[in-house]
């Protein structure tokens, strides 16, 4: 079995790792780094559950390879939440109701995260676009989109009084 | 979990394609490689990641055309405003790929190689006439893209070279095109039928058509003879519908647990119409406004193709 050797900062947090060429992101960072946040659904690329920004971009964690990752910057949902206070979209994802089982709602809110960084006041039909790879099979999708559009507002407002609620890692870790 | 495989990750070129000439699994952006390997149908003990190689890398638009690298990714072509008003086709399969996260990933030269003929981008590449470059250690060969299939998954390369390059000319103002993908669902979805039509007006008059059918036969294909039909002839309804009727003939879909094929010939006719149609109202606009969405026209008979409603109509109860 091959293995190779990566730099990889996930979180903000730099990591020296050896891993098997053939483990995949989802897996090493599940079983090595022990972030449970991203989940795996059909291993496959279509649910949407893996969802990981690598470098800014989403990306299905369960169709990259933990060896590809060198020198790049991984974000997950646990990343999200600063000093212990929950990012926009988590706190609005609650209030909105967009959370049933919970087993999408990381990948929703990384597709989220990756959506406002593209469009930061996107219409309805732009939030059904962009988050169309993550499939929820319980609330249904008109509360995730509501969240999305809540958690802008609340973006908005905390600008407009000049808090730093809105996440500055989530904005260092993403290149444009 | 993936099966256990050897990883080459080489930047240098006539290594990478060393290793392809021995057997080695070339791997871009691995949203089909890895799904096989994950359910069992791929046991590749040696998979080659080409996404060091600089030959592959790149894209640019110039007087002469697009100059894409064959790890141009879906996701780069949809954001990309010329392609939207130059390329509308391309930019409507391309943003019709699967999800944000797989056309982050998946790339065109993947999309060919792959050789499904559902593959999206593959027709609008066919319609505006698109040339491959592949390269192996003794040079590179420049292939029109529709000569570049030659079977089922089969194509016009050799064990050592790899597909390096796509080159797709400069439409001409007067040009539009334009594809339609029917599918199930919205998203993460493999066309059940898609049609890609390009075509140039002078004069009212069709001066240059050609039409590319998805899912209809073991490749992406031309439809050379409902060229035929049009070419030269004054833009009606009339002559649109009689090209359909031609392709409905060339078209040789598969019934697949997707759907049968009389449904998807049905089909052909109907979007072959919808394509077309779209394809003439984009060429007769200037420029600047060619990146507009066109709203699908009505045709009679075409009951079974009412347009979806649009998104913020949707209203859904809770």
């Amino acid at each position: 079995m091959q293995y190779v050797e990566i730099n990889v900062t996930v979180n903000g947090e730099l990591y020296n790792k050896t891993v098997p060429a053939n483990k995949t992101l989802l897996r090493f960072l599940r079983e090595d780094l022990f972030l449970n946040g991203v989940k795996e659904g059909c291993n496959e690329g279509e649910c949407g559950a893996f969802t990981v920004l690598v470098d800014g971009e989403p990306m299905n964690s369960c169709l990259v390879l933990a060896a590809e990752l060198n020198g790049r910057e991984v974000l997950t949902v646990e990343g999200l939440a600063q000093d212990g206070r929950l990012h926009p979209l988590q706190e609005a994802f609650i209030e909105a109701g967009a959370i049933q089982c919970g087993y999408c709602t990381p990948g929703m809110l990384m597709s989220a995260v990756a959506l406002l960084n593209r469009y930061p006041h996107p219409t309805r039909a732009q939030i059904r676009k962009e988050m169309e790879g993550n499939i929820c099979r319980c609330t249904g999708y008109t509360r995730i989109a509501d969240a999305v559009l809540l958690a802008v507002e609340k973006m908005d407002t905390a600008e407009k009084n000049q808090s730093p609620q809105r996440n500055q890692k989530v904005l260092a870790g993403t290149k444009k | 979990m993936l099966p256990k495989f050897d990883l080459y990750m080489p930047e240098d070129f006539v290594e990478a394609c060393a290793l392809k000439a021995d057997g080695a699994k070339p791997v871009a952006g691995g949203t089909d490689v890895f799904v096989n390997m994950h359910g069992g149908k791929d046991k590749s003990a040696r998979v080659l990641d080409i996404k060091r190689l600089k030959e592959l890398q790149g894209q640019r638009f110039s007087e002469s055309g697009l100059d894409l690298g064959a790890l141009t990714t879906h996701r780069e072509i949809e954001v990309w405003d010329e392609i939207r008003s130059r390329y509308y086709a391309m930019f409507q399969g391309c943003s019709q790929v699967g999800s944000v996260q797989i056309r982050h990933r998946a790339t065109l030269g993947g999309n060919i190689m792959n050789g499904a003929p559902s593959a999206d981008s593959i027709g609008p590449l066919l319609v505006h006439d698109a040339v491959v470059t592949v390269a192996g250690p003794d040079g590179e060969r420049e292939i029109p893209l529709d000569k570049f299939y030659t079977g089922f998954k089969k194509f016009d390369i050799q064990p050592d070279e790899l597909l390096t390059r796509l080159h797709v000319p400069l439409p001409p103002d007067n040009a539009g095109s334009a594809y339609y993908k029917y599918m199930r669902r919205n998203a993460m979805d493999l066309a059940l039928m898609g049609v890609s039509a390009y075509v140039e007006i002078e004069d009212q008059h069709f001066t240059s058509v050609r039409i590319a059918l998805t899912t209809s036969g073991p490749t992406p294909m031309r439809s050379y003879s409902a060229e035929q039909v049009l070419l030269g002839q004054p833009v009606s309804d009339e002559i649109i519908v009689q090209a359909a009727e031609t392709v409905e003939r060339e078209g040789k879909p598969r019934s697949s647990w997707r759907s049968s094929a009389e449904f998807r010939t049905r089909l052909l006719h109907d979007i072959t119409i919808i394509v077309l149609h779209e394809a003439v109202q984009r060429a007769l606009k200037p420029v600047a406004l060619k990146a507009e969405a066109i709203p699908m026209r009505q045709y009679p008979g075409l009951d079974g193709l009412k347009p979806r409603p649009k998104m913020e109509d949707v209203s859904c109860s809770m």
